[in-house]
Order: structure tokens, then sequence, then C-alpha cells
């Protein structure tokens, strides 16, 4: 049986109650109005968001936006590791990327919009920003996790007459999986923003869209629900990312 | 000077490769100027109309800048008032890291609607935007002590406010300065996009009426400007970072 | 300041809870005094629970049986009341406060004015002079323990408290912090407990060397020293040195000592 230590126990109580409380706080002041009609109750917007009428349309934007949510952070992640990798292994190649993606980083990702509609076209525009936003992020997790193995270790592998590859694979890649796991937890959020920062520049479907037009139709239970829905992937993809973490942080630490 | 030109090129050959590319694409794919503008007609439209996007760009840095420096203001305040209770600490941390995992920009909209299409609506957003890191940074930062140091506080018999003012709040500083440079960008974003939304003005509307108008020469111009005013911001809170750690650490 | 302060840890125990629910005994029944001004060395293997009496006397523990005094009060009343100084092995220092401000702590901390002069002394005294406004990361191991010396005697405590202050240095280093502590102590005799696992750093330095066993930590023996002061590192060399350095090494290498 695992006991669980008195101190993290009530961490655990005191987190739960926080919660408890703020879900309280919202249905409360929701009930009461007290920040007039665009604020409705927790259960009000679960009650909409539950309504079987209601099904099709918010399966339809799910999926549009998680799925571009999804490109855009598995090809950002690939991009992101494989070109720090590249960086790593030809160091003439090294600054020129690391300049480069700091300056794509620079830009913020409304800037890049009218760029990427123009050139892809508005379907695709969220998923390019997602995109950007998870390679900026894996590209820095990965650099600095190639760069974790200590100097001992690679005096090992120096006298031992390792090459390249061999010091690559059972070295600086199983030392540099703690820091792309972790980056690859906070681009989930990143994801998830460009998404939404892409289908609100003009994409036909997903739950940008929907927030922008029942924003601007006052159809406020439809709004909070897109915004919880887009919230609860996220957070829910966050915490399926810290269990990996914690698992490999375990193993490779 | 030829060495100079070699680090420059080994720096920014990515940089270059990029414009290559933007060029190759536009004069392969034949693209028209509606919808590709030249980078000189960008250029002509800047120079041509300093006054809007002057007006627009200030408004959005003061924006920008003003709704982080307060809301880091209100997050650290909240920080330290937590500090003297753990139960407070307790409940609002957990909340706080999840409001930091999922996509704030998405509460622009909520908020919007709730306080009105206004520019207050736009600074309250870049106040919560950069509340959560200076909240969860501090908290940690005030936590996070040199080690032994609480001991020696003890043993010196130290009371809660000198243990306070001479160690805990000394010691959350250059955790402040990394919410301050991790807030920066997600502040100069959130404004712009929330100016976008509401299309009032700001640099954020701008964008929205150059495609209303299809003035797609506006709209890279305003995308040039975004860029720098996200680069002044990015860069002065990483230069205020850097001088913070040589003194602090 | 040569009066000093008498210290009594009476018949003192100490049980820590593991996680898990297990009760391990880390001190079982000590009982220790010291003198008004002696200087006590505490040596055993480590985990034999000699920092935690030295916590204990520091009121960062609280002791499960029994009683410490210091002249008849608790060990709370000395820190409250700012009469206790302390160096630790890591040295403790605030990053962000340059050696001048490091030393000042104590007085800031108790809400006293600040003595300039005292200050300046103490710097000059661990051999720092020139180097107040340094920053503690421009310090190397030896000058950082030298710092954390002065801070803790800037405010003249009653009772020094040493737990392995130069554990972490080179024995070059440390030989010759030895030195300067005791040409320090010299100035002002403080009832000190010194806690380390060195012995000839014990010998060197104390009136008496307390020798304790490993878990549960029990005093083992006790020898004193006959050295008088000041004391001349040729001390290390005489027979009686190392007659009495094997006797304690003996005594720490007795099968029940072994933690």
């Amino acid at each position: 049986m695992i006991r669980i230590s008195k101190r993290r126990g009530q961490d655990i109580a005191y987190g739960a109650i926080g919660i408890a409380a703020f879900l309280g706080l919202w249905e409360y002041i929701g009930v009461n109005q007290l920040a007039g009609l665009t604020w409705p109750p927790l259960t009000a917007v679960l009650a909409f968001l539950f309504d079987p009428s209601r099904q099709t349309l918010f399966v339809r934007a799910t999926s549009a936006s998680f799925s571009m949510v999804g490109a855009g952070y598995v090809a950002g992640g690939v991009l992101g590791i494989v070109l720090a990798a590249v960086a790593h292994l030809v160091s003439p190649l090294k600054e020129g990327l690391g300049r480069l993606s700091s300056v794509i980083h620079s830009i913020p990702s409304i800037a890049l919009a009218p760029l990427f509609i123009v050139l892809l076209s508005k379907e695709w525009s969220g998923m390019a920003i997602a995109t950007l936003n998870v390679y900026f992020i894996l590209f820095i997790a990965t650099q600095s996790g190639l760069a974790a193995a200590t100097r001992a270790h690679h005096d090992v592998f120096t006298v031992l007459g390792s090459n390249r590859f061999t010091r690559l694979i059972r070295l600086e890649a199983p030392a540099a999986l703690p820091a792309i796991v972790s980056g690859l937890k906070y681009a989930v959020p990143a994801a998830f923003i460009g998404a939404i920062i892409g289908e609100w520049f003009g994409a036909t479907r997903g739950l940008g869209l929907l927030m922008v037009s029942a924003m601007q139709n006052f159809q406020i239970p439809l709004l909070w629900s897109a915004v919880l829905i887009t919230s609860a992937g996220s957070l829910m993809s966050f915490g399926l990312m810290s269990l990996v973490e914690r698992f490999v942080y375990a193993r490779y630490r | 000077m030829p060495g100079i030109l070699k680090t420059a090129f080994n720096r920014y050959w990515g940089v270059l490769l990029i414009l290559v590319l933007w060029q190759a694409w536009v004069t392969i794919g034949e693209l028209n100027a509606i919808v590709m503008p030249q980078p000189a007609d960008v250029v002509v439209d800047l120079v041509g109309n300093p006054g809007i996007y002057l007006k627009n760009g200030v408004q959005t840095l003061a924006l920008a800048g003003g709704g982080l420096l307060l809301g880091m203001a209100f997050g650290s305040l909240i920080a330290i008032a937590c500090w003297f209770s753990r139960l407070a600490t307790g409940m609002l941390v957990p909340l706080a890291m999840i409001f930091s995992s999922v996509p704030v920009v998405a509460l622009i909209p909520v908020v919007a609607r709730l306080l009105g299409y206004d520019i207050k609506t736009v600074m309250a957003i870049v106040v919560i935007v950069s509340f959560f890191p200076a909240f969860v940074f501090t908290s940690a930062g005030m936590r996070a002590l040199p080690p032994g140091s609480e001991d020696l506080f003890q043993v010196l018999g130290a009371s809660r406010k000198s243990r306070f003012r001479h160690l805990v709040l000394p010691a959350a500083v250059p955790n402040w300065m990394i919410a301050l440079r991790l807030a920066a960008p997600s502040a100069v974003l959130s404004a712009m996009l929330a100016e976008f939304l509401m299309g009032q003005s700001g640099l954020g509307y701008m964008f929205r009426a150059a495609a209303g108008d299809f003035a797609t020469e506006r709209a890279f111009g305003t995308s040039v400007i975004a860029t720098a005013v996200s680069v002044i911001t990015f860069t002065l809170s990483q230069r205020a970072e850097r001088a913070v750690n040589e003194r602090w650490r | 300041m040569s009066g000093g302060t008498s210290i009594l840890l009476d018949h003192v125990g100490k049980d820590f809870e593991m996680d898990d629910g297990r009760k391990v005994v880390a001190v079982e029944d000590v009982r220790l005094e010291i003198g008004a001004g002696e200087f006590v060395a505490l040596i055993g293997p480590s985990g034999c629970g000699k920092s935690t009496l030295l916590r204990m006397l520091a009121a960062l523990e609280q002791p499960s049986r029994g009683r410490v005094t210091v002249d008849g009060e608790a060990p709370e009343e000395l820190s409250r009341n700012h009469r206790l100084g302390v160096a630790f092995q890591d040295h403790a220092l605030l990053p962000w406060l340059s050696v001048e401000a490091n030393v000042e702590l104590p007085f800031r901390i108790a809400s006293r004015a600040v003595d300039h002069a005292r200050i300046a002394e103490l710097i000059a005294l661990v051999g720092l002079k020139g180097f107040e406004k340094a920053r503690p990361s421009q310090l190397s191991g030896g000058m950082r323990q030298r710092v954390s010396i002065a801070r803790a005697l800037v405010l003249r405590p009653d009772v020094l408290l040493l737990d392995e202050p130069f554990g972490a240095l080179d024995a070059v280093t440390r030989r010759q912090m030895n030195l300067e502590l005791q040409r320090i102590w010299q100035e002002q005799h403080i009832s000190t407990l010194l806690v380390t696992h060195s012995v000839d750093e014990a010998l060197f330095l104390s009136d008496r060397v307390v020798v304790m066993s490993g878990r549960p930590g029990n005093i083992l023996k006790e020898v004193s020293v006959p050295f008088g002061r000041p004391r001349d590192p040729e001390v290390m060399r005489s027979g009686e040195f190392h007659r009495l350095e094997d006797e304690l090494t003996e005594a720490l290498e007795q099968p029940g000592v072994a933690a």
C-alpha cells in the first residue's frame, strides 16, 4: 500500500478545496447574475453543452479544431526535435538555425496570420500557427536537452572510442529525453492557442469560429461552452503529458 | 570586412533562406499584388502613413505594457498575501496552474462580452494573461530559498516580518523577472488579439480593417509594426532580467 | 567575553518518524555539558545524530526526551534574543548581498543599529579585507566560509554553533581555516559546539572531544585535550597529538560505531 505523506495529503485537500471554491463561485455569480447576463452559471453551461440536440454542432467544431491542434502539435514537434538534432550534429548550421528560430518566435503569431492566409488558405492557418508555436518550444527544449549530458559521461564515451552516432543514440538522446518531454508538455497550451488564433482569422469551422460568432451574436452559453471545451481539451492533454513527464523523469534522470 | 560578412551569413542564413523561398513562391506562383504585396509596396505604405501606424502602435504598446505591469503587480501581491497563509497558497496554486495550462487567449471573447467592447477590456485581458505567470513564479520563488538560509534565520531569531523582508522577498526577485520575460510576449499578443476581435482601434484592429479592405500592403505593414512592438517589449524584459540576475545571483 | 555561558543537554533523545510511519531513534540518551567559555567538538560517523544534537541546541529541533538549557534558559530564548551564532556546512550566504551586507545581516534581523566598525574589524579578522563589495558567487569555497564565520560572530553571541563548517573544503584549505578559526576564537572565548567528522580538526580546535556512536546515537567516549592555547600547528606533529588521534580513531572504528 502506498502511504501518502501528511503534507502531500494536505496539499491535495487544499487544492481540491480551491477548485471547488472556484467552481462554486462561478455558479454563485451566474445564478445571482452578479456579473450581468453574460456570466451564466456553470450548470447552465454544462446543460447547454450536453444537450443532445447540439451534439453534432459541438462534435464537428471540436473535431475540426482538435485535428488542427493535433496536426500542428505533431508537425511542430517533429520539426523542432529534428532541426535541433541537425543543429547539434552539424555545427556550421547551429547558429543560423538558432537565429532563425528566435526571429520567428519574436514575430507575434497574429502578425503571421496575413502571410499564412495568403500562402496557405484560411483553413490551414490554425495548424500553421500551432506548428510554429510548438516548433519553437521543442527546438529550444531539445537543444538544451542535447547539451545536458555531463562532461564525465562524454569523457567515458571518448575513452571507449565511441563514434558520433553511437554517442547520440546511447548518451545524448537519453539525456535529452526529460527536457524534450517537458517541452512537449508546455507545447500543449501553445498548440491550442495557435489553432484558436488561426481559426479567428477566418476559418469556416472549429471552436475558434464558434467563439467569435457566439461573441458577436450574444449567444452566451454557446460562447462559454466553446471556451470550456477548448480549456478541457488543453487541460487533459497537459495532464497526460505531465504523467508521461513523471515517468520519463523517474526513468531517465 | 569579409570576416564580418561570413559571421553574418553563419548567423542569418536561415532567415535569408526564408526570404528567398518567399520571393521564389511569389515569382513562381505568379501571385498578384492583391494577394501578395511586394516588399516595396509595404515600405511605401509604412512611410506614407506614419500617423496611423504610430497612433495604433503606441496605443497597443501602452495597453500591453500597462496591462503587463498591472497584472504582474496583482499576481505578485496575491502571491505575497498567500505567503502568510498556507491554506490560501494551497487553494490558489493548483488553480493558477490549471489556468496556465489552458489557452488563456480563449477567454478574450468571454471577457469582451462581460466588460463590453472597450479599451478597458483590452487592458483587462492583458492583466489576466500576465497575472498567472506572476502569481505562479513569485509563489515558487518565495519558496525556493538559498540552502540553509531558513535555519540561519531561525537561529538568528528573525521575526516573521524580518524573514519576509530580508529573505523571502529578495529570494523571489529572479523568479519575478522570469515571469516578466515570459509574460511580455503574451501580453503584446493578447492585446492585439483583443483589438482584433473587438475591432475598435490599435494594431489588432488594423489587421482586421486591412483584411476587410483587401489592403494587403497595410496588413503586412501592420505585421512589421506588430513585430517591432513585440520585439521591443521582449527585449526590454530580457534586458531587465539579465541586469537583475547579474546583481542577484 | 571570556565569562561565557554554560550549556546542558540533559539526557536528551530524538526520534524521527519516517514517511512510511516507522520510527527511527536518531539520538537515544545523551548527557553533555559545555562549560562557560569551553570549546567542545563532537565527532562520530555520518548519521550518528551529532548534527541533530547541534540542531536541538540551536532550537531548530525539539528533543523527544530530556531538556536542553543554556544558563538555565531554553535555547529558544537565546535565539529570540539574538544571542546565538551559527555556521553551517553550506555557507548559507544570501547570494544577492555583498560580503559586507551578509555580515551585516544579523544586525538587521535583530533590528539593531549596524556597527560598521565591528563589521570592518571582523572582515579583517577573517582575512577578507578588500572583498567587502564582492558577492558570494565571486568567492572561493574557503572565502565563503570565512564570511559565514564572520557573520556568526558579528553580534558577539553567547554560544557559537559550528556544523561541519569546513566539511566541503579541500584538506589544505581546511587546515588553514582551522588555524584561523582558533586565532579568531582566541580573541573571545565563546562557549562553542563544533560538529565534525575530522579527528584532527576536533583535536586541534577543542578543549574536549566527544565521540558519538552510530544509530541510535549515544556518547561513547570523552577525551580532554591537554594542549595549552594558543596552539601552534606544530602541536599536530607531537607524539601526544598522534596518540590521542589514534585513540579517537580507534573509538570511531569500534564495531558498534559504524552507522
